[in-house]
């Protein structure tokens, strides 16, 4: 079955002087979240952007992929902790996604801990459609 | 220009089946958003999910595209309402793949007609670098209209 999720944007003005807002989405999760070019291309100025929402969208669907193959390979998760830092070069897009991940799970290895978040990175929907990005790196630890 | 980091971290308890997560952003715009397997791919119940973020991302993208081609053409826009949908479907080897998202764009802007304003919802996607991110993994769709026009078909 498919699934349909809807965010609303409001802008004014041009993109360097303008700014904008993330009204609402679907779940009601989160909305009235600021954005603008000033935030996106230098100062964080605690306002979000487009690049921190894909490194939030990426973080959450390679943690679920992972919690699934390792469960999978008998050995579930009791907590992972994910982090992923995405880079924008303006007039370039981004050029390069870096995954983290520290798992406390019992009873697996650590090469069974890396290749679970291998094939997590390959294979997570949010991981396919940025197949393009020219960097996608993985560092990924049990936790001792 | 100089190189931009963004960065957001999410904490994953248990199975997938069963356990949940919160994702929180580093500019601390957001934080401890939980979100579940269920949240994801049936009602959302307040929660968000991966693809509700990216849906967040590309309509934000977009409406900067296409503030800043409508400004170059030397029409900046007053005001700029955009949506975007992401939908996510299970293929037929029974994984899950992001299929579409489409974008639908609302302009009160003095003196651009219709005609201008397609051509330019058309190359603001194209100067979206998430357009063409997504394009490697489902279609890319822009409807674009003017305030005050019906709604486009």
């Amino acid at each position: 079955m498919a699934t349909e999720r809807t965010a609303e944007v409001t802008w004014s003005g041009d993109l360097m002087s303008g700014n904008g807002r993330i009204d609402s989405v679907t779940s009601g999760a989160f909305g009235g979240l600021d954005v603008d070019w000033h935030a996106r291309s230098e100062a964080v100025e605690s306002k979000t952007s487009p690049e921190e929402l894909i490194a939030a969208a990426h973080a959450a669907c390679f943690s679920m992929a992972l919690s699934h193959g390792l469960a999978q390979a008998g050995h579930p998760a009791d907590e992972l902790k994910t982090s992923a830092t995405v880079t924008f070069q303006p007039g370039e897009g981004i050029t390069k996604i870096a995954l983290q991940v520290t798992g406390k799970v019992p009873g697996t290895s650590d090469d069974e801990f890396r290749q679970a978040a291998e094939t997590a990175k390959e294979n997570c929907p949010v991981s396919k459609a940025l197949s393009g990005v020219p960097e996608i790196g993985l560092d990924a630890r049990l936790q001792s | 220009m100089p190189r931009i980091q963004r960065q957001a971290s999410v904490t994953w308890e248990g199975n997938v089946a069963r356990g949940s997560g919160a994702i929180t952003a580093a500019t601390g715009a957001f934080s401890a958003l939980p979100y579940s397997l269920a949240s994801r791919v049936e009602k959302p119940d307040g929660k968000t999910s991966p693809e509700e973020l990216l849906a967040a991302a590309h309509a934000a993208c977009y409406a900067m595209s296409l503030a800043g081609e409508l400004a170059g053409a030397g029409t900046p826009v007053e005001e700029l309402e955009v949506q975007a949908t992401v939908t996510l479907d299970q293929v037929e080897d029974g994984s899950h793949r992001i299929v579409a998202s489409e974008l639908l764009a609302r302009a009160r802007v003095e003196e651009v007609d219709a005609e201008t304003l397609d051509r330019l919802a058309a190359s603001a996607s194209e100067g979206c670098p998430f357009s063409k991110l997504i394009e490697a993994s489902g279609t890319v769709t822009v409807n674009a209209t003017l305030e005050g026009e019906p709604d486009g078909d």
